[in-house]
């Protein structure tokens, strides 16, 4: 055990660097992209005025909380595709829950825990049926996506009003909180992350798993049961997530957030995280989620058609990458 | 290499900036310009098109007569996406725009953002797809229940009353269309008790190819005994149409769709469909933006406007009324 400590301790230094070094150019990248749209924009003071600002980070929670549990999954040399259909999924139960006359609180824990059980359910595929992440995941899209519509009697279902609701309104209730509750859970719920990540023994053991997954086993980890975790606790994230995607829509869609799993990858990446593994960080990866939230409102309020926005984001997913690459080869070096 | 990532970015977003001719938006600080958003469901669809080329006509009409009215048009980035409809929304409250036309992708779910508006002091005129809120100014859509039961009169006649019918729905939570197939069902049951209605319950979903998908399902099915098919918007009715075609089928069962595309049209001639619904989009979007713009100006406005549906039909399909409805000028207005 005090080897294994002492070799993660090695280990984190060097990542220490290495990690700044990434969380570097996401700032960067960040602080620019918002620099560049207050120069085109013709009223630059609304684009940076604190009602935007607030609308922008209500519009990030939910690409965020995802973003969460997926850099978990990414550092740990996995990926989930299955993050949208898991939105609407636990969407859905929640607003069923609050249908069938459960207290809000209970149907956001039913909706969280379904999450978490489509987490494990991955994990599962994963150690025991030996199937790749990328493909085990890929059939859960399928599989929590079809469910969704299934419990949701093919439709919409709306509900009556609730504090969920609240969880991600414009001007929140009491004021004093300046940004909707939302976003304050996702500051917290971030932080954990990180401090989990990078100062506990589970933390750095999803670093090892990720960076040589067969060196982490001769180790004496025992990956099997630790993805099992990581896929657990990244499904709880995204039952959250779910649950978040509801309040903004007042109700649970079974079609809502298709194709959101990518911009959830991509806030990972352009935070830095490598889909090879081992490599990753929370702050990144809201930072991720910032920018492409930012992009968004910004090409929206400058003007642009969405066929660009779609383009910039596009490209600005591949930049991210290969600049960190060429860092990283340069560091190597 | 900072410096470089910094330069490499820059140059691509500047590189972007010079390719796209950017149209700034935002209200005008000094004069009374008026800056009204119109946010479609999506904006690939022709249908959409009109309707932004009938919000360019009033606002061109509108800037004629002396007041200044600048049109964004800004739908969905991920058409039919309610969350992201929502934040369009959001963008242009904050954004501080002076009215809002949208076209809900759900009756429910744009009602916080619009009631938020309305707390921020942009008011929202809702087209084509209803809205379960207080906080609209008005509701300028087609009537979408006739335009359902001018279907089921079209193929009801066609069958001479008798046969077996099946409706391939859109999708879940529609408005519009979910009361396009009520009018049709209803009106079947009422006027047409001879037709058995053999399959009510499928969803197209919400493109050609799911529409295609969902189809050619239904037809292997029900294929070698249905006799009448009815589809509820455009892309359920090209889903339908590519289906038909593809196992010759075409042409041989009674076919009325919704809504109007140049494929529909060549379908008609050639008798693949035998008629179909059609709204008046590039109406809808310019007595949207005329609406916004009397409320803005502090005049009364009707709280419901109908727009009008009209059954085109082989027959009627060549003549000026239809031909100018079928091709509103959008070269004109769409530049």
């Amino acid at each position: 055990m005090v080897a294994e400590v002492k070799q993660d301790r090695v280990f984190s230094n060097s990542a220490f660097i290495q990690s700044w070094l990434n969380r570097l150019g996401p700032v960067l990248g960040l602080v620019l992209v918002i620099a560049i749209f207050s120069l085109l924009m013709e009223t630059p003071a609304r684009f940076l005025s604190p009602n935007n600002l607030r609308v922008v980070l209500a519009q990030t929670v939910i690409v965020a909380i995802g973003a969460i549990g997926m850099t978990m999954i990414i550092i740990s040399g996995g990926i989930d595709l299955s993050v949208g259909s898991t939105i609407a999924l636990t969407g859905v139960i929640t607003a069923l829950g609050i249908n069938a006359g459960w207290s809000p609180t209970v149907a956001l824990a039913a909706g969280i825990l379904v999450g978490g059980v489509v987490g494990v359910v991955n994990a599962l595929a994963i150690t025991r049926l030996k199937v790749v992440p990328f493909i085990a995941t890929l059939g859960m899209l399928g599989v929590a996506r079809g469910t969704a519509k299934w419990v949701a009697g093919e439709q919409t279902v709306n509900m009556p009003d609730n504090w969920l609701n609240e969880l991600l309104v414009m001007f929140p209730n009491p004021p004093w909180l300046l940004v909707a509750p939302g976003v304050w859970i996702t500051i917290i719920l971030a932080v954990l992350a990180a401090i989990v990540l990078r100062n506990t023994v589970f933390g750095r053991r999803v670093f090892a798993l990720g960076s040589n997954e067969s060196a982490a086993r001769a180790c004496g980890i025992a990956t099997d049961h630790l993805k099992i975790w990581i896929y657990g606790l990244a499904g709880l994230l995204f039952g959250l997530a779910g649950v978040m995607q509801m309040s903004r829509l007042r109700q649970g869609d079974p079609t809502v957030a298709a194709g959101s799993e990518l911009d959830i990858i991509a806030a990972v990446v352009i935070g830095g995280g490598s889909l090879n593994g081992g490599v990753g960080s929370i702050v990144g990866s809201m930072i991720g989620a910032l920018i492409m939230a930012f992009l968004r409102n910004g090409c929206q309020q400058v003007g642009w058609h969405n066929y660009i926005q779609e383009i910039i984001i596009g490209a600005i997913i591949v930049i991210a990458v290969a600049v960190d690459r060429w860092r990283s080869s340069r560091a190597a070096a | 290499m900072r410096k470089i990532a910094l330069w490499f970015t820059a140059l691509t977003v500047i590189a972007m900036v010079a390719l796209s001719c950017t149209k700034p938006g935002g209200a005008g600080a000094n004069g009374k310009k008026l800056t009204i958003a119109v946010i479609p469901k999506g904006t690939t669809h022709e249908f959409w098109k009109s309707i932004h080329a009938g919000a360019n006509k009033a606002a061109a009409e509108l800037s004629s007569q002396g007041n200044e009215v600048d049109v964004i048009w800004k739908g969905p980035l991920r058409e039919d996406d309610r969350e992201q409809q929502i934040q369009v929304v959001e963008g242009f409250v904050t954004q501080g725009v002076n009215g809002i036309v949208l076209a809900p992708l759900d009756n429910r779910a744009l009602a916080r953002p619009v009631e938020e508006a309305k707390r921020a002091g942009v008011p929202t005129v809702i087209i084509d797809s209803g809205l379960n809120s207080d906080a609209l100014v008005s509701f300028v859509a087609t009537d979408n229940r006739k335009g359902g039961m001018l279907a089921a009169d079209r193929l009801g006649q066609l069958l001479n009353g008798k046969g077996k019918v099946l409706l391939l729905r859109y999708a879940e939570g529609s408005a519009s269309t979910t009361e396009r197939e009520g009018g049709f069902l209803s009106e079947m049951k009422e006027k047409f008790p001879g037709i058995e209605l053999i399959s009510t319950d499928q969803y197209a979903g919400a493109t050609r190819d799911t529409a295609k998908r969902a189809s050619e399902n239904l037809l292997n099915r029900f294929g070698d005994q249905v006799q009448g098919i009815f589809t509820p918007n455009e892309s359920s009715t090209a889903g339908m149409l590519l289906a038909l075609q593809d196992i010759e089928k075409a042409g041989k069962v009674f076919f009325v769709g919704f809504d109007a595309s140049q494929t529909f049209i060549d379908a008609m001639r050639s008798n693949q469909l035998n008629g179909i619904v059609v709204q008046n989009p590039f109406n809808m979007g310019y007595l949207g933006v005329r609406t916004m713009v009397d409320h803005l100006l502090g005049k009364p406005v009707q709280k419901i406007t109908d727009t009008g549906v009209t059954l085109v039909t082989p027959e009627n399909l060549d003549s000026a009324d239809i031909q100018t409805l079928l091709h509103p000028p959008l070269q004109q207005y769409l530049k």
